[in-house]
């Protein structure tokens, strides 16, 4: 007997959100699959907070649907909820409250036991002795750290996560991605905004680039950095070599022993090429995320865009 | 409903409600002793001429007889601050307030629906209300006994002006909780609330003291408190009708634009 197939952990079809005249989402549609790390990127204004507040219900969808977990979020965006863990942009918690009651009530609302806390809170260095201190006491990583802590303490089939990073140091970026990474592990499905692309390049299974609420490109993270140029710098000893046949390679410049150039597609063919006794010393840039963001970012604004 | 939130709701307002508890009751003890120790003297002073006798009916409320008295009571500045504290200050803090903080972006993350918090809020306003009411009552019925004037009214219509009270003040918190789901920031909800209650409260006042303006008096919410007139057995269904239609409207308004509303992200 053949099962039927499971929808995308987050679908989304022409999803449109205006605000007036300002175009927050423009027609977005994606597909999140069950148990990957989806990176949603793009600067500040350009919708991604947009779409996570769409999907949770905070605001109403000017046109198109959505679908989280199978659910519409429109008319199920309670269950939607109950099934999710999410973590706001620079989230406030009750000040009043210690980390620990903080996590307890929002934990009994949520109506599910926090079964990952304790985890949680040795993987974020959040001991009992921190927890029972008042969360006006904190200092702005730890509340991030609360945040992320009751956002996955229920273990939630779905996180989605505003910009989880933000306020944490390095240390604890670290032990975030590899909470992020034990998750996947255990089947969850990860989707998180960002603006930092190094994160995004590597924790991220895809990743979908956003301007101004439009979609400008959504693909595996490898896939996106094996259509990036690399940067090349080599040394030579005498004749410069002939380098023109290689596939890919562009912006050959030549300065005394020193070339430079870009490579875009297979390493391979290059590496043959400049195989000699000749070579002194080569230098290949890994693809870097930044690059293909910033291309899609360099281009002229489309003429529709923002504002009408 | 959700019954964790409501716990947690009064939970954060003991403090207060404790005070409030304490000064209602104190402030309810008062005014029967104030009553049978100073009525007669008031009306010597009204009577000299030295005070106009105008002055001495504040709202619908008299120092010259006991359910005048304690209407008097009830219609007091510091009484409103009572109820006030609840019925303006935690409904528009409740929703605009949260927003504004942000924290009503984590609660509302849970699997808890607009119309469920709405309601919860709204429940947990009551019941701070209704204890305030019956502090303030119960602060009355004591000094009434203490001062053996049980003779002088029905103590056992308290429970109707306890019911015309919380409508009062239920229409007040509704008003507050309406302003609170339509505004994104605390200030402006609270503004609005507290122009609401004061303007009704200044027709009121208004109409009593100016016997040429006494029309005024119709516009407002107050007069339909009446706390004396039911305790002389004289209660109008039609004011009760009044405060209910009052409160009503502002929960229907609130209960059909806050699930419809768009949360931006809070500022």
């Amino acid at each position: 007997m053949q099962s039927e197939p499971r929808p995308p952990a987050i679908s989304t079809d022409r999803l449109t959100k205006h605000y007036g005249p300002v175009r927050a989402l423009e027609e977005l549609t994606l597909d999140v699959n069950h148990g990957e790390i989806f990176g949603f990127l793009g600067p500040n204004g350009a919708g991604k907070s947009t779409l996570i507040r769409t999907l949770l219900g905070f605001l109403h969808p000017t046109a198109g649907s959505a679908q989280v977990l199978g659910l519409d979020i429109v008319a199920d965006t309670v269950e939607v909820r109950r099934r999710t863990g999410y973590l706001p942009g620079g989230i406030a918690l009750y000040d009043s409250l210690s980390g620990e009651a903080a996590l307890d009530y929002l934990s009994d609302l949520q109506g599910a036991k926090p079964v990952r806390r304790d985890e949680l809170c040795s993987g974020c260095q959040m001991p009992a002795s921190v927890l029972r201190r008042k969360v006006r006491d904190y200092s702005r990583g730890m509340r991030q750290k609360i945040g992320v802590i009751q956002a996955l303490q229920h273990d939630p089939e779905l996180a989605i996560l505003d910009e989880p990073t933000e306020g944490l140091d390095p240390l604890m970026q670290q032990a975030f991605y590899r909470l992020m990474e034990e998750l996947r592990t255990a089947g969850r499905t990860i989707f998180f905004s960002s603006h930092v692309l190094s994160e995004v390049e590597r924790i991220c299974d895809r990743v979908a680039i956003i301007r101004a609420g439009h979609l400008m490109a959504l693909q595996d993270v490898d896939e996106l950095l094996a259509r990036r140029k690399r940067h090349i710098q080599l040394r030579w000893r005498g004749a410069a070599p002939d380098l023109s046949g290689v596939p890919g390679l562009a912006d050959v410049k030549v300065e005394g022993d020193r070339i430079s150039a870009t490579l875009l597609g297979e390493v391979a063919p290059f590496v043959r090429a400049v195989a000699s006794p000749a070579l002194v010393d080569l230098t290949i840039e890994p693809a870097r995320l930044e690059d293909a963001f910033l291309e899609y970012y360099a281009e002229d604004e489309p003429a529709e865009q923002v504002r009408q | 409903m959700n019954l964790r939130l409501l716990r947690q709701t009064l939970r954060w307002n003991r403090i207060r409600l404790l005070a409030v508890l304490v000064a209602a009751f104190g402030w309810g003890l008062l005014i029967p002793i104030v009553y049978s120790q100073f009525s007669e003297a008031f009306r010597d002073l009204v009577e000299s001429g030295i005070i106009p006798e105008n002055l001495m009916n504040f709202g619908s409320g008299s120092l010259f007889s006991l359910p005048g008295a304690l209407t008097l009571g009830l219609q007091h500045p510091l009484a409103i601050a009572f109820f006030g504290i609840f019925a303006v200050g935690s409904t528009t803090g409740a929703i605009a307030g949260e927003r504004e903080k942000g924290t009503l972006e984590v609660l509302l993350a849970r699997p808890i629906s607009r119309v469920t918090l709405y309601i919860t809020l709204a429940v947990a306003i009551l019941i701070l209300l209704t204890l305030v009411m019956i502090a303030l009552l119960g602060g009355q019925v004591a000094g009434i006994a203490i001062q053996g004037l049980t003779d002088e009214l029905e103590v056992g219509a308290m429970p109707l002006v306890l019911a015309n009270g919380l409508l009062l003040w239920g229409a007040f918190a509704a008003f507050g909780l309406a302003a609170s789901v339509s505004f994104d920031r605390h200030a402006p909800a609270l503004g609005l609330s507290m122009a609401f209650l004061l303007v009704n409260y200044f027709l009121e006042i208004l109409g009593s003291l100016w016997t040429d303006v006494a029309w005024s008096q119709e516009y407002s919410l107050f007069h339909h408190f009446q706390p004396g007139e039911i305790l002389e057995g004289n209660a109008d269904p039609i004011d009760f009708l009044i405060l209910g239609v009052a409160m009503l409207v502002p929960v229907v308004y609130a209960l059909i634009v806050f699930p419809r509303r768009d949360l931006a992200a809070p500022a």
